[in-house]
């Protein structure tokens, strides 16, 4: 997934921003609300990890605007503040979630999954798809039984494809999901990477719509 | 209003005291005033009449001298007399007399001028250079009888307007005091928590300052209560980030550590700083069960803040999956306490209930009129850990990881805000277990 860290605190942003994209998403952080508002203009995110207090404003006013701007991307609030009254706030806002500072990494990780999982209309973390058996929330696919080893690269392009089950992604959107602003890559990093998953999981998982993208096959 | 002090009825009866006192003293002054121009007026006429009748007497006498025996004057009708008189020589020996005049009432020897023995008022006139003396005896009881029916003239109407007096001064006393009764009532009907001003109609001026001190004084507390609760907000936030970055930064390098002996060592920085933070969590939260504000002015449903507070503990991985809640209806959970507070409280029971558990055991928590029980399984606790696990740092028999400031936290809220907090094992209808049962004060009447 592409995902827009917002977090002031350099040493929390730092381990989280390590995190998440060790956990195979790509991960832009920014320091203030102007950086993420000009940020989320550029990139269609598909999360973002917004802190609440901000050097240069409010998150929850941040959140309400673009809400009312009519973006339905998915945010988790990352906060200090733990009242009840500004968690009710902060859900009534529109967030999807909100966690409360400190909190394990695992957790968040845990909590991306199911945010992401809600938001692609299926909340089962567990999808069958021809012989695959796949955990979004565990990271981990078998085929027929057996465990399949995904880089993470590799895990990143699978999940993006499952999210958007039945859509075809255009190379440039795949590339958008994959990789971070400051990630380079070579132009043919997507079709190496499909080639490689097709190898792990079987032809025909993926299909190419010849000249528009990518597909995941339907189960 | 019963009391033993109440400036009504001290002012009404006072007031009332007073009346009839000063009512009394005119009264008494007053019959002793006709009392003593009676006695002038009946003195001045029993003087005329002796000096007119010694004359004539004077005359009927030396007229008559020959005559021996004292001569009584001969009544043209008979007729009770209310005056009588003697006339006598200055030896004592009657002369004349009116025809019911008895000799006992006068003294011994004539005398002149006014005398009262105990049943006459006499009064002597001597003529003849003193050879002739008249003496004019009227009875008191008929002077008593006078001033006694002016007396009662004048008391009997006023005796009839004091009860009306009386009532009067308690209806005007009432009536001045009603300001007064109303902020004091006024104040004693407001919830615990409602700190707004007093707003009542016009008070008299004597009165006025104290509403205007308490508003002043219910305006400093506000303020201060509300520096306290943005201190511990604020602290609470200054606190959370820095651990938050080290526990973050922590466990990355834990992640990538290979070499096993500092992993471990990086493992313990973890642990001690997951400590570290439910312990200033928890000390954050005993901090505002202890402070002000538990209770709010406006009641509210505080349905939406368990659903919120149950919430958080469904979406963790760890827990999520045993909680056993069904959303209360609308209007379950009215109460004047405020929402952080049942919260905190409410979080602090689910916490309990996850922690002493078994492992995947169901936790259940049952929302109904004005009470919420959080039930959970486990061997029933001994009476003495009940009454001691609301202990500070009381961590019950368990191995479990805690700060032992769980249930004191709840505890300290519940009896700042007035709410009934039992527990009970084992739990209801159970032969084990543990039930935390809170009963929401009730709004009705305020606490």
């Amino acid at each position: 997934m592409r995902i827009l860290l917002i977090e002031d605190d350099a040493a929390l942003g730092h381990a989280i921003l390590d995190h998440v994209s060790a956990n195979g998403h790509a991960v832009d952080w920014v320091t203030t609300l102007g950086d993420a508002d000009a940020g989320a203009r550029a990139v269609n995110y598909d999360l973002i990890l917004l802190d609440l207090m901000l050097p240069d404003g409010r998150g929850l006013d941040f959140l309400r605007q673009r809400r009312n701007a009519g973006d339905a991307t998915s945010v988790i609030i990352l906060t200090a503040r733990d009242r009840i009254s500004e968690r009710i706030e902060g859900l009534n806002a529109g967030a999807d979630d909100y966690l409360v500072k400190p909190f394990d990494l695992s957790e968040l990780t845990a909590r991306i999954a199911a945010v992401a999982r809600r938001y692609t209309g299926n909340p089962n973390p567990l999808v069958a798809l021809a012989d695959l058996e796949i955990d979004l929330a565990g990271r981990t696919v078998l085929r027929n039984g057996k465990a399949v080893e995904l880089t993470a690269r590799e895990w990143r392009l699978f999940e993006t494809l499952l999210q958007h089950p039945g859509a075809v992604l255009s190379k440039g959107q795949l590339e958008e999901h994959l990789y971070d602003f400051d990630a380079s890559f070579e132009s043919n990093t997507i079709e190496v990477h499909i080639s490689r998953l097709r190898k792990k999981l079987g032809r025909d998982i993926i299909e190419t719509v010849r000249g528009i993208g990518y597909r995941v096959r339907r189960s | 209003m019963s009391s033993a002090y109440s400036l009504r009825n001290r002012l009404s009866l006072a007031l009332a005291v007073g009346v009839t006192l000063v009512w009394m003293a005119g009264v008494t002054v007053c019959g002793l005033v006709v009392r003593h121009e009676l006695d002038e007026a009946y003195d001045s006429a029993l003087q005329e009449m002796a000096q007119r009748l010694l004359s004539l007497a004077v005359i009927d006498i030396l007229d008559h001298q020959e005559t021996l025996s004292a001569r009584r004057v001969a009544a043209l009708k008979p007729h009770d007399e209310f005056l009588t008189y003697v006339v006598r020589d200055g030896a004592g020996k009657i002369l004349l007399h009116s025809h019911d005049a008895d000799r006992d009432v006068f003294p011994e020897k004539p005398r002149t001028g006014f005398n009262t023995t105990p049943t006459h008022r006499i009064y002597g006139e001597s003529a003849v250079s003193d050879s002739i003396f008249i003496e004019v005896a009227e009875p008191l009881r008929h002077r008593r009888e006078a001033a006694f029916e002016s007396t009662i003239a004048l008391v009997l109407p006023l005796a009839l307007f004091l009860p009306l007096g009386v009532i009067g001064v308690w209806w005007l006393v009432r009536r001045n005091m009603k300001p007064v009764i109303g902020l004091g009532e006024q104040i004693k009907a407001r919830s615990a928590g409602d700190l707004s001003p007093l707003n009542t109609a016009r008070l008299p001026d004597e009165i006025e300052p104290i509403r205007h001190a308490v508003n002043d004084l219910m305006e400093r507390l506000q303020r201060s209560l509300d520096v306290e609760r943005s201190f511990t907000a604020n602290s609470a936030h200054e606190l959370r980030t820095p651990i938050a970055g080290a526990l973050a930064q922590t466990q990355r390098l834990i992640s990538v550590l290979d070499d096993d002996e500092r992993r471990i060592r990086a493992e313990a920085i973890e642990s001690s700083l997951q400590r570290l933070a439910r312990i200033s969590e928890k000390l954050m939260q005993l901090a505002r069960a202890e402070g002000g504000g538990i209770v709010t002015a406006a009641p509210a449903d505080l349905g939406a803040v368990l659903d919120a507070t149950v919430d958080e503990f469904a979406r963790n991985i760890e827990n999520g999956e045993r909680l056993n809640y069904a959303n209360p209806d609308a209007g379950t959970l009215i109460s004047n306490i405020d929402a952080d507070a049942f919260s905190i409280l409410m979080r602090n029971l689910i916490e309990n209930a996850l922690k002493h558990s078994p492992p995947g055991s169901a936790v259940e928590i049952v929302a109904e009129d004005g009470q919420v029980r959080v039930i959970n399984a486990g061997a029933a606790l001994p009476n003495d850990d009940l009454i001691s696990i609301t202990e500070r740092f009381s961590r019950g028999p368990t191995e479990t990881e805690g700060s032992g400031l769980g249930l004191a936290i709840a505890a300290a809220i519940a009896e700042n805000g007035n709410i009934h907090l039992d527990f009970k094992s084992p739990a209801t209808g159970r032969t084990d277990g543990f039930e935390a049962i809170v009963v929401l004060p009730s709004i009705t009447g305020g606490t």
